[in-house]
């Protein structure tokens, strides 16, 4: 009879609290995730710890596996390379010479010098605890002065953009992720619209004008108008091009240029070119108004 | 002890989740092992342990994922209520019929989520089913059994049960 009495007071208060938990959700949806996120702040550091401790032993055993054992395709795959890597020497000697004509016009042009971004180098340790959304996990969090709406690059392009921080990780949604977008440009026409991701894990440029003469193999970069990203960053290669009758835009697949569901390091860029101009102007101004 | 367990069992399905589990994932998709974890703990500790501690996995997991923070806070409590309260009803539970009670919860709790975040787009919500919900129940079902088999073997789980 006790027993049975004790079950009705769990099942009690295990339905009160639920209840209370749903009634608070919908009441109070943003204070109750903003009381979430801050309490999550020094609960990422504890959870950090067992996560990087098995996401080093895990890259130990990748490394150890891409070294000894996965050499099939090793020598194929140098071939190829080397023969990519002649054309970029080519490449690199006529862009050599379209940086130097730019340092000219540059200098004629009195053009302030621009500030290199500032960026923090991450590792990524996990991917999204989820199935529903394409994210990373990387090593650095807000002790390190990373947060939400940071962009997240590699020396190849674009990753994607940071959405979640905790004391000592950060969650960044990938540029393939069709929740996600940023605003790109293609580099050849100059036109401009928003890149998002698809479901089939590629991404595709939207509100493209319709007068655009936009082909395959143009490279879409960033277009630097939303303060996360600089001007200029690869985002990926068009492919195939929409163009309905009567529609207003046209739109593009893209493939990302970098593979991010391979990638490892990342770079976080807490303050892109503009940004880091006007602090510097900025600061400028202070030393001028001080006494 | 039970906290320590608990906080214990909480701390290292983050890493499980996030780290181990992508290298088996099919198809892009992985188990959700919190959902498993609640659903266990709920089945065996009974209903207010079950949505304490389903809560607390959700919560923690969610600071891991692009989401919102609640829906797996709420998910994976609710689902950890449910298995205490059907722990108590069922007197004889085998690997196969929680498997297919995780399957059905899972393919219930996806399919709530699917609907709140695709604002009830229908060829959305069809994808999304198909392409995630249905696989990750289905891996969230075979994952729970074996979980239980495994268990069933080490431990003395009608002692557990009736504790």
């Amino acid at each position: 009879m006790a027993y049975s009495s004790s079950i009705y007071g769990t099942k009690r208060i295990a339905l009160a609290c639920f209840a209370l938990l749903l009634v608070a959700l919908f009441l109070f949806p943003n204070q109750i995730q903003g009381l979430l996120q801050y309490l999550g702040g020094p609960v990422g550091y504890a959870v950090g710890i067992p996560l990087e401790a098995i996401a080093s032993i895990d890259a130990g055993i990748a490394d150890r596996w891409e070294q000894y054992v996965a050499l099939q395709g090793v020598r194929e795959e140098n071939q190829q390379l080397r023969k990519e890597m002649e054309w970029l020497r080519g490449q690199q000697s006529q862009l050599r010479e379209a940086v130097a004509a730019t340092e000219r016009l540059t200098a004629l042009l009195h053009f302030k010098e621009q500030a290199l971004p500032t960026m923090v180098a991450a590792q990524v340790i996990g991917r999204d605890a989820t199935n529903r959304y394409r994210a990373i996990i990387l090593n650095k969090g807000e002790s390190d002065g990373i947060k939400p709406d940071m962009g997240v690059v590699t020396p190849a392009g674009v990753v994607g953009r940071v959405v979640k921080t905790t004391g000592a990780t950060s969650v960044v949604l990938l540029v393939t992720d069709p929740y996600s977008a940023i605003a790109g440009l293609i580099q050849r026409t100059r036109d401009e619209g928003i890149v998002e991701g698809t479901q089939q894990g590629l991404a595709h440029l939207k509100y493209i004008p319709l007068l655009s003469t936009l082909r395959d193999g143009d490279r879409v970069v960033t277009s630097g108008l939303i303060g996360d990203f600089p001007r200029g960053l690869v985002i990926g290669t068009i492919t195939h091009i929409d163009k309905q009758e009567g529609a207003l835009f046209q739109s593009a697949e893209l493939t990302p240029e970098v593979e991010v569901g391979r990638v490892e390091e990342v770079l976080v860029i807490q303050m892109s070119y503009g940004q880091a101009t006007k602090a510097g102007v900025g600061a400028d101004l202070l030393e001028k108004s001080a006494p | 002890m039970k906290f320590l367990f608990y906080l214990t069992l909480v701390l290292l399905l983050v890493p499980l989740q996030t780290t181990l589990l992508p290298h088996v994932s099919v198809w892009n998709i992985k188990p959700d092992v919190g959902l498993v974890a609640a659903a266990l703990v709920g089945l065996f500790a009974g209903e207010l342990e079950g949505l304490l501690v389903g809560c607390a996995i959700g919560w923690v997991l969610s600071l891991f994922s692009a989401g919102e923070l609640w829906v797996s806070l709420l998910t994976n409590g609710g689902v950890g209520l449910l298995a205490g309260f059907l722990g108590r009803q069922v007197s004889q539970v085998t690997s196969f019929s929680l498997g297919v009670g995780i399957l059905l919860v899972s393919l219930v709790s996806g399919l709530c989520v699917a609907m709140s975040l695709t604002s009830f787009d229908l060829s959305q919500i069809g994808w999304m089913v198909e392409s995630i919900v249905f696989p990750q129940a289905c891996f969230d079902g075979a994952v729970g059994a074996g979980c239980y088999w495994f268990l069933s073997r080490r431990l003395n789980l009608t002692h557990l049960r009736t504790e």
